[in-house]
């Protein structure tokens, strides 16, 4: 056997050459198709299940159209969404009554569903309906808009549609305009409801009954999707149909294989990298790097305000002042994204009411000395310092620079690296005193941060601060529509956030979107994925 | 045969034991998946609560079991948060993906090393056997991935000889109608050779970093093993008559050397089928092990019970053919 082993070995030797060397003959025109790959995975094709993935929003964006859409802006010269301008998708327009309680959609009489049939009023109705209603995300999301029950929608005809609010609510619009409210085609997605499940949500898992621009090809959970282009569709910004014939979502759960795949042309996007592998492919200049700071999007380094010694506010500022922030940026970020200290606030007061905004904060050891004595704990303490596995090529450096920093001030801290279920849940539970974390709003406005960052005994109140004035202020800004009212309640609430410091807001990373040099029109949306209707081919 | 039937079925308490073993493990991990998956930007209590009710973890731990034991019983392995999809069917998808690799990884180590490992025992402390042993010593040293990620770089980046490295078959191929899900197989079943040269050209550098790594301990029990039969009274007289070399070597020699490497290739099978999850992150390959990590990170129970279950029976399928090979190799063991 030894002697035949090792002709066998010379012969497959032999054959792996060979069939190396035959290398990449079948080189596709794919110009048509896009080729985005992605270390997450889409598991849902209804963004309202429970547990759906952000890639799985970013599909369902593409295979099912809204009442309305976001508009787009350019932001030091990159173009991001634009809340403040709602187009219609579904909706050929819309009308929002004077008092604000009443918005009417009416419907695009061209609109088809994939099937061929009409977009109706009834179909508006059952979707909404089901947002509300079914155990889904949406009910959630609709809830900061003031929608919580099926009254609100009334079928006025077939084109129109009216929604009634119990007060005005200026996030009520937006929300229509966010993931969860798909608009369903009700007839098929009724056909496959049971008893059970009147809302067909087991069914529109794996199916898609929509109007969007792109139809599913191919469905593979974890692995990849490929959708193909509804060419019937017009309801792009300029419209017309989305430009690629073909969109495969892939993952590829090694960054550095999807830096090589994207560098060698095979792979045409791909918007998480680690920040190294995007410095240096920006340098080679090959590649096109879109970079936008997440600016509905903030990372933290958190203080649970119950547990001692962070419910003492000298603690908690000694703790400000100690942090290497410049280094950190550097070591996690490599400097990518938008920082969020070092400011100068003039008079000692916030610059603005927007939410986030760069804090008067930076390394001081003897301050930070000084508040730990007035804290009375001038020898220091000890504590932990936790991250998620998920985060752990931003955090670990990080961790390891507050931990030498806080040390200078006789603070020891142990890092804790814990599995990201692990950590969700001792967040919710409220039992990490020192942590990590980020949180994103997709409408983003200072009310909202605050109400939803900054309220009540619940899992997203990280530093689980329980202040009633900031409380107040955050409710009675979210109803007001002074738009110089709502500045004096954001610069409030900015000068409680910093008198207080629950929290020390480190920066806004940036999304890093690489792509090749022929693809266009990138955005940088709310939900921080790819809308693939967005993009075409030079 | 109805001996190796009755030791499966003596094995099958130890697959009960795992099963309930592995779910109260599971339950007894810190980390709450209710609350991991219910992480979109609004989710709150009652998002939490509802993915609690369909996980059915809003009922007591014993009532949990006897569900769980019913439904594995009745071939229902529950449900995965992460894909959405029945685990049996992400399994049945993923099993023969896995087990593609990891063949052609053994058969690529077995073929490579047995001859190593005898040409090293032909000559023990010459060039060859240090050379040998140097090889070895590498492809212990050098982890899975890191491997993995040279060979990517040096075929596909640098040299552009492999073909991406993502998944079973390049993305824009059409896939063989499924028979067996072993691609190789499919391919050749529907006569697609092209098919067939695309899906391999993808294989082969995953399957190569797998191998470098089992290399080693085959290798060096093939060497050692061989030693001693080389060393024994039969080879001698074998070779006092005068029979050709390659006959006492192949014949005499390795026959009765082979046992242990079959052994060892037993487990080697086993433990890689389970370890590769580094190969399958590192090639997007869409196997079990990669899935079964991805699920524990996030603590979603399903597809971790099943995996674990669908180990343990493969460990247990490989020991009964490893002992059906001992009687083939060697006549004197029958499986008792």
């Amino acid at each position: 056997m030894s002697v035949t082993g090792s002709r066998r070995l010379l012969s497959v030797v032999a054959f792996i050459a060979v069939s190396l060397a035959a290398g990449s003959v079948q080189a596709q025109t794919r110009s048509e198709t896009l080729r985005y790959v992605t270390g997450a995975s889409v598991n849902t094709l209804d963004p309202n299940i429970p547990g759906s993935t952000r890639e799985a929003f970013a599909v369902s964006l593409s295979t099912y159209d809204r009442l309305v859409s976001f508009g787009r802006k350019q932001l030091n010269g990159k173009w991001v969404f634009d809340l403040g301008k709602i187009t219609g998708e579904l909706a050929e327009s819309y009308e929002v009554s004077p008092d604000g309680l009443k918005m009417t959609f009416r419907l695009r009489k061209d609109a088809k569903f994939q099937d061929g049939t009409p977009v109706t009023a009834e179909d508006v109705k059952w979707s909404l309906d089901r947002v509300v209603t079914a155990p889904v995300l949406g009910k959630a999301q609709l809830l900061t808009g003031s929608m919580t029950s099926a009254d609100q929608f009334k079928v006025i005809d077939p084109l129109t549609i009216e929604v009634t609010l119990p007060k005005p609510d200026k996030l009520a619009l937006p929300n229509l305009a966010t993931v969860y409210p798909i608009i369903i085609n009700s007839k098929v997605a009724k056909e496959h409801a049971t008893a059970d499940d009147p809302w067909a949500t087991a069914w529109l898992k794996e199916h898609t009954a929509g109007s969007g621009a792109y139809q599913i090809e191919s469905f593979k959970p974890g692995e990849q999707v490929i959708m193909t282009r509804n060419a019937a569709w017009n309801r792009g910004t300029v419209d017309k149909s989305a430009f690629f014939k073909r969109v495969i979502v892939q993952s590829v759960p090694e960054p550095a294989t999807r830096a090589n795949l994207v560098e060698r042309g095979d792979a045409d996007l791909v918007i998480d990298l680690q920040a190294s592998d995007v410095q240096s492919l920006e340098a080679k200049g090959k590649l096109k790097v879109i970079s936008t700071p997440q600016y509905n999007a903030v990372t933290f380094v958190s203080m649970n305000n119950q547990i001692p010694p962070f419910d003492n506010v000298n603690v908690r500022r000694a703790v400000a002042f100690a942090l290497p922030y410049d280094d950190m940026f550097k070591a996690a970020l490599f400097g990518r994204g938008s920082p969020l200290f070092g400011a100068t606030w003039a008079d000692g007061k916030p610059s603005s009411g927007a939410y986030p905004i760069p804090q008067p904060v930076k390394l001081d050891l003897e301050k930070a000395k000084e508040y730990l004595k007035a804290a009375g704990m001038p020898d220091g303490f000890s504590t932990t310092f936790s991250f998620n596995v998920g985060q752990a090529s931003t955090a670990e450096p990080m961790a390891a620079l507050v931990k030498e920093s806080l040390a200078k001030i006789g603070i020891k801290v142990d890092i804790q690296k814990l599995p990201d279920a692990q950590m969700s849940t001792q967040i919710n539970e409220k039992k990490l005193p020192f942590f990590t974390e980020g949180i994103v709003a997709w409408l983003p406005s200072t009310d909202y941060f605050y109400r939803n960052f900054y309220t009540g005994n619940q899992r997203w109140n990280y530093s689980s601060i329980n202040n009633p004035e900031l409380v107040e202020i955050a409710q009675k800004a979210r109803f007001e529509s002074d738009a110089a009212k709502y500045e004096e309640y954001g610069i409030k609430l900015n000068a409680i956030h910093f008198s207080e410091i629950p929290q020390i807001p480190l920066w806004q990373p940036s999304q890093d979107a690489v792509m090749a040099p022929s693809v266009d029109g990138y955005t940088y949306q709310f939900h921080r994925q790819v809308d693939y209707r967005d993009l075409n081919r030079k | 045969m109805v001996r190796a039937g009755r030791r499966f079925l003596s094995s099958l308490p130890a697959l009960f034991g795992v099963l309930v073993f592995t779910f109260l493990l599971m339950r007894v991990l810190p980390g709450d998946p209710a609350v991991f998956f219910a992480s979109g930007p609004n989710a709150g209590k009652e998002e939490i609560e509802v993915i609690r009710k369909q996980m059915g973890l809003n009922k007591p731990v014993p009532e949990q079991l006897m569900l769980y034991l019913y439904d594995v019983g009745s071939g229902n392995l529950g449900r995965s948060m992460m894909t959405g999809q029945l685990v049996t069917k992400d399994l049945r998808e993923r099993l023969p993906a896995s087990l593609e690799l990891t063949f052609t990884a053994l058969l690529i180590a077995l073929v490579s090393a047995v001859p190593l490992g005898v040409l090293a025992a032909l000559r023990p402390g010459s060039v060859i056997d240090h050379g040998v042993r140097f090889f070895c010593a590498l492809g212990v040293c050098v982890p899975t991935f890191v491997s993995g990620l040279l060979l990517i770089y040096v075929f596909y980046y640098l040299l552009g000889l492999a073909p991406d490295p993502t998944g079973r078959v390049d993305i824009f191929a059409s896939l063989p109608p499924r028979r067996t899900g072993f691609l190789l197989v499919d391919f050749l079943l529907a006569g697609d050779f092209d098919g067939w040269w695309a899906a391999f050209r993808q294989l082969v550098l995953p399957a190569l970093s797998m191998a470098l790594f089992v290399v080693a301990p085959l290798a060096r029990i093939t060497r050692a093993s061989m030693l001693v039969s080389l060393g024994s009274d039969f080879v001698r007289t074998a070779r006092s008559v005068g029979l050709p070399w390659w006959r006492v070597v192949v014949t005499y020699a390795l026959r009765n050397a082979i046992l242990p490497v079959i052994t060892i290739a037993g487990i080697v099978f086993s433990t890689m089928l389970g370890a590769n999850v580094l190969v399958e992150k590192v090639f997007s390959w869409p196997g079990v092990a990669s899935y079964a990590l991805d699920a524990l990170l996030s603590s979603d129970y399903a597809p971790v019970q099943g995996f674990v279950l669908l180990m343990a029976t493969v460990f247990v399928i490989v020991n009964l053919l490893v002992d059906i090979l001992y009687g083939i190799a060697d006549p004197r063991v029958t499986i008792g």
